[in-house]
């Protein structure tokens, strides 16, 4: 019922038009672009953006995660491994050495995804359950633990893992154009569900706990109980994430847990937005486009013939400098405009928007 | 490896001595967050800039190790207060997440900052002791742990005299009680922010130079002591220095054990396990107040 009364408003609201919208110029974009580096950079921004928009639901019901990694690692691990278990299975039975690409396949890499997204919502369940009591700090130092503890397990159990030297997922839909629509759908979908829960009655608690745990539990609030559902949708969508970056970069290794890949969607979040839909997506779009480009091989090598000089004893300039100004953004950004570039956004899209409603009131 | 008493004799005084490093800046991170109510995720990078700075004035002035961990000890107070004044008093006593990011964009900015300074390859400071050890039948140990132990001690010490016996130690318990009665009592609360987070810092550089005494050191050195100070002072409880040195020595001892009985790769899982499981039972800390 209450899904019902979500639901029917939005398929009226703007936002489903602009869902569409988004889905469709996204979806045509690449054809008119047709570049396989502009391809891959869209592609990976829009796996970030899931991430960085699983962390942003999380940190809006006043939990700031620093352990996102462990869920982004348990969904790559869990899609990859019952992927190829299950290709696996349907080579042996077809008698075939190669996975046949076609409808199955893309069904199949749609499943594993969602269950690489289901297991690690399990497992954040289980976190969760330790870390609702828990104040930020706290918090934070625990899901951080989590994630070495996470990695380490990985490690330990290499032979179901094969974690250590890392192996690549058996592809299942074929990278490129397929692989990019498949994950825009799957961005899409996700980011619109998870807009969607922050705008309910549910996303309102979220923030009221965010606000003022303490009120919000006079006010009848069950806070345990939705720090908890916070907790697990957000690692659901982690997961996911995780399915998607794995099978994308057709490589997955013990390094996804990582404490830099746990900081990645905070950093991305609070850039863009903290709290607000479009953050993380504009957060994920400024940094995957820098470490992307910084990636280059000529600004490579225009950086280290213009300031390898005055640093030698590093040998790739760029990723240092970059993300030295990206924490002197950070700060900034949380001294001076906590909202991030979100507002900045808006502002500039009401403003192209008024400017073309003046003209309109002129020629009246 | 076989286990013999010496063995575990020369695992204990390892121990003891890697814990005192932790106590220092676990006392450190303890002090910033009694009086400021602020936790420094970013302290390891201060224990880091302290490691390189004393590495530097010993390399390049030509000065004592010893005598380095001084001057390094007074520039990363500097850079304690730049620090204070510049982010987290714009942040502090509010959203709680803001602290926590300020932290992280600090943590890039210290680490990418020194990567650039002093290069990624790993750095080990030449103290005059170096190499020299105190050998006993069956087992010998470095006179810089030795030393290390010596100067944790002396430092603590100094450190409970300014606290206990001095009118800024008075003003720093009286804000950690209430800020706001200290306030009426006419102590500047800012002021107090800025000595403690100066002396904080301090004794972060003064674990950075001993850690770089003793091992060698690169840029990212500062995150995994952050973790087993803040491990260390959450199991000792939030805001008490006893606590802090128990724990310390308590968890370089484990730490230790653990290495040679289970193997390196255990070390810091079993640390962050015990510190769930702990914060899992009572969510304040072993010896932390009770909340709500």
């Amino acid at each position: 019922m209450q899904i019902k009364q979500l639901l029917m408003p939005f398929l009226r609201s703007n936002g489903f038009k602009i869902m569409l919208a988004a889905f469709a110029i996204l979806a045509i974009l690449p054809i008119l672009v047709n570049d396989n580096f502009f391809l891959y950079v869209f592609t990976l921004i829009f796996v970030f953006s899931i991430y960085a928009s699983s962390w942003n639901l999380l940190a809006n019901s006043g939990q700031g995660s620093l352990g996102h990694a462990a869920f982004l690692g348990i969904g790559g691990f869990a899609s990859a491994l019952i992927g190829g278990s299950m290709s696996s299975a349907i080579m042996a039975s077809l008698e075939v050495t190669k996975m046949p690409i076609g409808i199955m396949s893309v069904l199949i890499q749609i499943v594993v995804i969602l269950l690489g997204g289901l297991l690690s919502a399990g497992i954040g369940f289980l976190i969760g359950l330790a870390c609702v009591r828990l104040k930020a700090w706290y918090l934070a130092m625990v899901t951080f633990g989590f994630s070495v503890i996470a990695g380490t397990l990985s490690s330990q159990l290499d032979t179901i893992t094969n974690g250590i030297n890392g192996f690549a997922p058996i592809a299942l839909v074929p990278n490129g154009y397929p692989f990019y629509i498949l994950v825009i759908s799957f961005a899409v979908f996700s980011i619109t569900a998870m807009s969607l829960i922050m705008k309910s009655r549910m996303g309102l608690a979220f923030r009221a706990i965010h606000g003022n745990e303490t009120e919000a539990k006079m006010i009848g609030i069950n806070t345990a109980k939705y720090k908890l559902i916070a907790f697990v949708i957000s690692t659901f969508f982690a997961g996911i994430a995780g399915g998607l970056y794995a099978y994308f970069i057709r490589f997955i290794q013990n390094d996804i847990f990582s404490p830099a890949n746990s900081f990645l969607p905070l950093i991305m979040t609070v850039i863009g937005g903290l709290g607000t839909v479009v953050g993380p997506i504009i957060g994920s779009i400024f940094l995957v486009s820098l470490q992307q480009s910084l990636a280059l091989p000529g600004v490579v090598e225009s950086l280290r013939s213009s300031l390898g000089a005055y640093f030698p004893g590093v040998s790739n300039v760029g990723p240092p400098i970059a993300f030295l100004i990206i924490g002197i953004i950070l700060v900034l950004i949380v001294i001076f405009s906590p909202k991030g570039l979100a507002p900045l956004f808006s502002k500039f899209l009401k403003y192209l928007t008024s400017e073309e409603k003046g003209k309109e009131a002129k020629k009246k | 490896m076989d286990i013999t008493a010496p063995t575990i004799i020369l695992t204990l005084v390892w121990g003891v001595a890697i814990g005192c490093v932790y106590i220092l800046l676990a006392t450190g991170l303890n002090i910033i967050f009694g009086v400021m109510k602020l936790v420094n995720f970013a302290h390891g990078q201060l224990l880091m800039l302290g490691a390189y700075l004393t590495w530097t004035i010993s390399y390049a002035a030509g000065l004592n190790a010893y005598a380095a961990i001084i001057v390094s000890m007074l520039v990363v107070a500097l850079i304690g207060v730049a620090v204070e004044r510049l982010t987290f008093r714009r942040v502090l006593g509010g959203d709680k997440l803001n602290e926590i990011f300020v932290s992280l964009g600090l943590i890039y900015i210290f680490e990418n900052a020194a990567m650039l300074i002093w290069g990624a390859n790993s750095k080990q400071i030449v103290s005059p002791l170096s190499g020299l050890s105190l050998t006993l039948p069956s087992i010998s140990i470095t006179y810089d742990r030795i030393v290390a132990v010596f100067v944790v001690i002396a430092t603590l010490i100094a450190f409970g005299l300014l606290i206990q016996k001095t009118k800024i130690g008075l003003a720093m318990r009286a804000t950690s009680q209430r800020n706001s009665t200290a306030m009426l009592m006419g102590i500047n609360v800012e002021t107090i922010y800025m000595l403690t987070f100066a002396i904080g810092a301090a004794l972060a550089a003064v674990a950075g130079g001993l850690y770089g005494i003793i091992f060698s050191f690169d840029y990212q050195v500062g995150a995994l002591p952050t973790i087993i100070a803040f491990a260390i002072i959450i199991l000792g409880g939030l805001g008490s220095i006893k606590g802090a040195i128990i724990g310390g020595l308590l968890y370089g001892i484990v730490e230790q054990l653990a290495t040679l009985f289970f193997g390196g790769v255990w070390g810091s899982a079993v640390a962050f396990a015990m510190l769930i499981v702990v914060l899992i039972i009572r969510p304040n800390g072993i010896f932390g107040e009770k909340g709500e």
